[in-house]
């Protein structure tokens, strides 16, 4: 289940005023979520819950379901 | 009773330096037809099928690329072991010196066959010395073939697989024929479940196979092979013999015949695995009609690109990230850098991937000014801006051709300086009705075919599915023959088999 504070931080971060998250989106179908962006989106992610994921740790989420459990990992 | 000359027929199945089997040759195409009879009886039966697939594919890489072979079979090997190993160990540490060890074996083999000259010929340029250039042959189909069993071991790194995979089953992902010389370079955790499949081919899939063939056939040997050996090959060689004019259609044409070439190529690869059962990776997606250099790389030789993405462009993007849009545009040029380098060891390839990766890179860097313009002068949204950016993409990208075109650097900086300093308008009147006026029709085709409508260019595989399966084999069979007809005494080699 994605938090309000996960979709407010990326729907704030690419501009959008409402997209229907869920856990098996991926990010590349959300608007504005391209290859080029991605970093960025990231980086506003670890700065809104004050967290660094490790390279790998990013580069294995699926979709944004595993980015959820990632944060959450390192938010307990 | 007429005597079979046993030699003769034993010929057909060794390997021939001087006459390497292509996938697009008539002698292909019986051997091929052949196998497809006897596959249709067997293909119900997995390991039976599985057995035919790679004894068939290893016969058609031995015909292709002879003793070669065997190096195929020694990647694969190694390659299959070191992702498995990467996928049984817990630490990450362990986990990345084998992939560091796999990325050395694959790339050292890829560097040694492909790149010790170019370095040797660097080295002794730039230390004005004379060391001999090494007797080394290229092994067809090298560059796609390290690009999956690399793939492999960074699927097992990343965790994207979701099974292991049987070593018979990533040999024949590895060295499956009608993708083995030139891509796609497809992925194994897409490729492998569908060699379970048994079922049949439906009437409708069968039309989508018949169809890629034609279009393969009609791009590549009509469109592609015409046009470069009656006209482009001959001002690229020497640029400065033609006028301006001459040099502008000429890369207006380059640009229609590599995407011709490969497109064609790619297509006929797609149709023969499909009439196999399989479903390989799209690789063009109208390239052309992209709005942004990004977007021509999201439709142009997409298994490529989206290998250079997800195994180059991501990890090297998310350790510079701190740097922002400035980690961003040199994680762009190094993957573009490295891209040239892929196609080849030679300057042209390298310059032709820098200036991809210039142009993606300044566009990263503008993004926020031209987004602020486009709001100024009201265009947001207006179908005028679609086509004003269509329009400057395909133009950088033709300019960026003209280097994969020529030999040196200098060759192109020849193209654009007859182009510039002496264009001769006039000329385009007469290369058209005097000149090569079928050369002129047959670009004119490519662009029609490279700017159709997207919804609407699979018309023809819808039309052909609804066809009874000997009308579809008889249309084929129609195609097949014009294009021999087309065909030149000798086959023209596919660009990318070079690669």
């Amino acid at each position: 289940m994605i938090s309000d504070r996960l979709k407010t931080t990326i729907l704030n971060h690419l501009d959008l005023e409402d997209y229907d998250i869920q856990d098996e989106t991926k990010a590349n179908t959300v608007p504005g979520w391209d290859s080029l962006s991605h970093a960025n989106v990231i980086l506003s992610i670890e700065k809104e819950y004050g967290v660094r994921f490790k390279s790998i740790e990013i580069l294995k989420c699926k979709n944004i379901g595993d980015l959820q459990k990632l944060i959450d990992s390192k938010t307990k | 009773m007429p005597q079979i000359d046993l030699n003769l027929l034993l010929e057909v199945f060794k390997y021939n330096a001087k006459d390497p089997l292509q996938s697009i040759t008539i002698t292909f195409l019986f051997i091929f037809t052949g196998f497809l009879f006897i596959y249709q009886f067997i293909s119900s039966n997995i390991t039976f099928k599985r057995i035919a697939l790679i004894v068939f594919s290893f016969f058609f890489y031995y015909k292709a690329a002879g003793e070669f072979l065997g190096l195929l079979i020694l990647t694969a090997l190694i390659s299959w072991v070191i992702g498995n190993q990467v996928r049984k160990y817990e630490s990450l540490n362990i986990k990345r010196l084998l992939v560091f060890a796999g990325v050395i074996l694959n790339l050292g083999a890829l560097g040694y066959f492909k790149y010790t000259n170019f370095i040797i010929d660097a080295y002794n340029k730039i230390a004005s010395a004379e060391v001999a250039a090494l007797d080394i042959i290229q092994p067809l189909g090298i560059s796609f073939f390290v690009f999956k069993a690399l793939s492999y071991i960074f699927d097992n790194y990343y965790e994207y697989l979701e099974e292991k995979v049987s070593v018979q089953d990533f040999l024949l992902y590895m060295s499956f024929f009608p993708s083995i010389l030139a891509g796609p370079i497809d992925r194994t955790g897409e490729f492998v479940p569908q060699i379970k499949r048994t079922e049949p081919l439906t009437q409708a899939e069968m039309g989508v196979a018949v169809g890629f063939l034609i279009s393969g056939l009609v791009k590549k040997v009509l469109i592609s092979d015409y046009i470069s050996l009656n006209y482009l090959d001959r001002v690229f060689q020497d640029p400065l013999r033609y006028t301006g004019a001459e040099n502008v259609i000429a890369s207006y044409g380059y640009a229609i015949r590599i995407y011709c070439d490969f497109s064609g190529y790619t297509d006929i690869a797609l149709g023969l695995a499909l009439l196999l059962g399989f479903r390989l990776m799209d690789n063009f997606n109208a390239p052309y009609q992209a709005v942004s250099v990004a977007d021509f790389w999201r439709r142009w030789h997409i298994s490529l690109s989206s290998w250079l993405q997800t195994y180059l462009f991501a990890p090297m993007q998310m350790s510079l990230r701190n740097l922002k849009i400035y980690g961003n545009a040199i994680a762009v040029l190094v993957t573009f850098g490295l891209c040239g380098l892929w196609h080849g060891a030679n300057y042209n390839f390298i310059i032709w991937g820098a200036l991809h990766g210039l142009f993606m890179a300044v566009s990263l860097l503008t993004a926020g000014v031209r987004k602020s313009l486009i709001k100024k002068t009201g265009l947001e949204g207006k179908p005028v801006l679609k086509f004003i950016r269509i329009f400057i993409t395909f133009h950088l990208v033709t300019i960026a051709w003209v280097f994969f075109a020529t030999e040196t650097p200098q060759h192109a900086l020849d193209v654009f300086s007859q182009i510039f300093g002496y264009l001769q308008p006039e000329v385009f009147g007469q290369f058209i009705t005097e000149g090569y006026p079928t050369v002129f029709v047959l670009i004119i085709l490519g662009f029609v075919i490279a700017f159709f409508p997207q919804s609407k260019s699979d018309f023809y595989k819808t039309w052909l599915g609804k066809m009874p399966l000997p009308l579809q084999a008889l249309v084929l069979a129609v195609f097949i023959y014009l294009a021999a007809q087309v065909q030149f005494a000798d086959m023209v080699p596919f660009i990318y088999f070079k690669f």
